[in-house]
């Protein structure tokens, strides 16, 4: 199998392509025009072509010969406006190209950010509801652009009869990216814990990989949404333990009940903080539920349809996130 | 009034956020040359209808009003099927690429009867507002002289200096800072009005795809002179106005809420040094927790100055009187800007 990646250089990409080339599939890798990759090291085989989603021209050539597109770029980072333009017009232009070609499978890297998290009680699965309507626009840039990202590939798939998978990964951890939002509230050396015995959606980068790589090789994803979590997932408690313990940073835990804290920022929210919603996410319910309100996972559906097991367990992870 | 927007990015959403919350308005249709930015702008701010074409979006939507907030090079052509369409025009700044361009513009909108403008919003920020109504009352004296000066980092990841996507700005005569040129040129022109004689330095500190980082130029105008200033290097960011009157001195920095006022008190001479100084303390205390609570409120924020400017155009053509910013005016703010344009690039 022949994959384009984008987003090839980035924290997951460079995991892809490594798991991809290690189940015997050939990657070209799209990466930026002024972007390094010398640093990655990636073996010869890699055929690196440059471009950029924002201005979409010569996208198309970047798909000759490929048989899937794995498209996992999308902005992190700046403003709202920035990242929207950059994840959803830069997905619009590279399906624009794709639509010229004969590459007709997409795996899309979307994410767990997509889900109404202020409605789903219990299990989050993939039979969650999405945000939508005006309720959208009350969350985060990033999850704006991460629901229309998915909303607008979802179309181009419906129109050109294109297979599509969408996988959407819980809080994705790895070396260096051990700290998540869902750890709470930093103060200095003080992690004020909301909801310690939570389970985090963790998935460590090298699972991810690992399921992205299969679904983009097994005829069987067609047309499936997974969720990606490593299993039901860790306690925040003990995670975020793990983290200072391995990554030698000091710092006291605060535990304090989830309930307590998203009954006292409902209440300031409505009252006196006027429904603002420039505020710090922490501050706005919806975005306060999307980051920390307990739930429990699974991955049971890519286990049912693709046999998918996570390949490392949590103390491996912990060996190369930390190790 | 029907309004409706031609390009849908950041200051976009500024111009909507405003126009929604005029009840006399209604947004009846968006544009984007990208379906998704089109119809999720149109879905967030209530708008009536979405296109991707600008010319179907006037046909169908009839629209009195259009705000033309694409990249800058697109905006004479826009402008120009808006006023056909028989819509008056708000065009954010720059209003067009070139002098010319604008001429022909106000030209045909003039023929016409249409009402045409240009979006200076710091020229109509509260502190801005606040120092032209001291120089209104007299309690700055006549103006003598106008320093505006914005220092600004352009060199973010995803900025005008990305080398990865070319910033539309850098197709203009003078580059990205060209974008911020009439910002600086509205403000020196809302206190030394028309420019007579204009002289401008451009030069670059720093390696990048901009062709210049800093403009410092100096303006003798009809009633004042003033010194004009861009840095892309210098830090923090801020834009700094401080108008000089023969009774007063005022100084605001725009990116926050500082204001504060330095002026000739009766009294023995001596003692004004301290005086001035504990209510200028007292004002930049009151700023520094006026920015941050700014923040945390619901409204315009730093777009205080657009909201001003849009809700006053409205009201204008609405009750037929002078626009906040008459066509006059854009006229004269923009041949400040040519005047202010590197050798070789004036149009």
């Amino acid at each position: 199998m022949r994959a384009l990646v984008t987003g090839a250089n980035g924290f997951l990409g460079q995991r892809v392509v490594a798991a991809l080339l290690a189940q015997g599939h050939t990657v070209r890798a799209l990466v930026r025009p002024a972007t390094s990759v010398e640093e990655i090291g990636w073996p010869a085989s890699v055929e690196i072509v440059r471009g950029d989603l924002r201005s979409g021209r010569e996208l198309a050539p970047a798909f000759d010969d490929m048989d899937v597109l794995v498209h996992l770029a999308a902005a992190v980072t700046g403003g709202d406006d920035a990242v929207f333009a950059s994840t959803v017009s830069g997905t619009e232009r590279l399906l624009t190209a794709m639509a010229g070609t004969a590459c007709r499978r997409i795996v899309l890297a979307s994410s767990f950010a997509v889900y109404d998290w202020s409605v789903i009680r219990g299990t989050l699965d993939e039979s969650s509801p999405i945000e939508s309507g005006a309720d959208l626009y009350r969350r985060d840039g990033y999850t704006i652009a991460k629901s229309w990202q998915e909303r607008v590939t979802r179309r181009y798939a419906a129109e050109h009869g294109w297979d599509l998978t969408v996988l959407r990964p819980g809080f994705i951890w790895g070396r260096d990216h051990g700290y998540l939002a869902a750890c709470g509230q930093q103060i200095g050396r003080l992690h004020i814990v909301i909801g310690p015995f939570s389970h985090l959606p963790l998935t460590h980068v090298d699972n991810c990989a690992d399921l992205f790589a299969r679904a983009a090789a097994d005829p069987r994803a067609a047309g499936q949404t997974f969720n990606v979590v490593d299993g039901p997932g860790e306690r925040i408690w003990s995670y975020l333990g793990n983290h200072l313990k391995h990554s030698g940073e000091r710092g006291f835990r605060l535990p304090v009940p989830y309930t307590v804290v998203y009954g006292m920022v409902s209440l300031a929210f409505a009252t006196i903080l006027k429904r603002n919603e420039k505020l710090p996410h922490v501050l706005v319910p919806c975005r306060f539920e999307s980051r920390l309100k307990p739930l429990r996972y699974t991955s049971a559906r890519a286990r049912e349809v693709l046999g998918w097991r996570a390949p490392f367990d949590y103390e491996e992870c912990l060996k190369r996130t930390y190790g | 009034m029907r309004a409706a927007l031609i390009g849908a990015g950041q200051i976009a959403r500024q111009h909507l956020s405003c126009l929604k919350a005029l009840p006399a308005v209604q947004i009846a249709g968006v544009c984007d040359l990208s379906p998704a930015v089109a119809e999720s702008i149109a879905e967030r701010y209530g708008a009536t209808a979405w296109f991707t074409d600008h010319t179907t979006m006037l046909r169908e939507v009839k629209p009195d009003v259009v705000h033309v907030t694409t990249p800058p090079t697109s905006h004479f052509r826009l402008a120009m099927d808006a006023l056909q369409a028989g819509a008056h025009v708000l065009v954010e700044k720059p209003a067009t690429a070139t002098l010319a361009e604008l001429e022909e513009l106000v030209r045909y909108a003039g023929g016409q009867q249409l009402a045409l403008t240009e979006d200076y919003n710091y020229v109509f920020n509260h502190a801005t507002r606040e120092i032209v109504r001291w120089v209104e009352t007299g309690l700055l004296g006549a103006v003598v002289h106008v320093e505006v000066m914005m220092a600004l980092d352009l060199f973010g990841p995803g900025g005008f200096a990305d080398p990865n996507a070319r910033h539309p700005a850098l197709t203009l005569a003078g580059g990205a800072l060209a974008d911020f040129l009439p910002h600086l040129a509205s403000l020196a022109h809302q206190f030394t009005g028309a420019h007579r004689r204009a002289h401008a330095i451009w030069t670059k500190r720093r390696p990048s795809i901009l062709p210049y980082d800093e403009l410092h130029a100096v303006v003798e105008g009809a009633r004042a002179t003033a010194t004009l200033g861009f840095s892309a290097t210098a830090q923090p960011d801020a834009f700094w106005l401080r108008v000089y009157g023969e009774r007063a001195q005022a100084s605001t920095n725009l990116f926050e809420t500082r204001l504060t006022f330095e002026r000739l008190r009766d009294g023995p001479k001596p003692l004004q040094p301290l005086l001035n100084g504990l209510e200028e303390a007292r004002a930049v205390r009151r700023a520094a927790v006026g920015t941050l609570m700014r923040k945390f409120k619901p409204g315009p924020g730093t777009y205080d100055g657009m909201w001003h400017l849009i809700s006053g155009t409205y009201a204008a053509l609405a009750q037929r009187t002078p626009l906040p910013v008459p066509v006059e005016h854009v006229l004269e703010v923009n041949r400040m800007v040519e005047a202010l344009k590197p050798e070789g690039a004036a149009s």
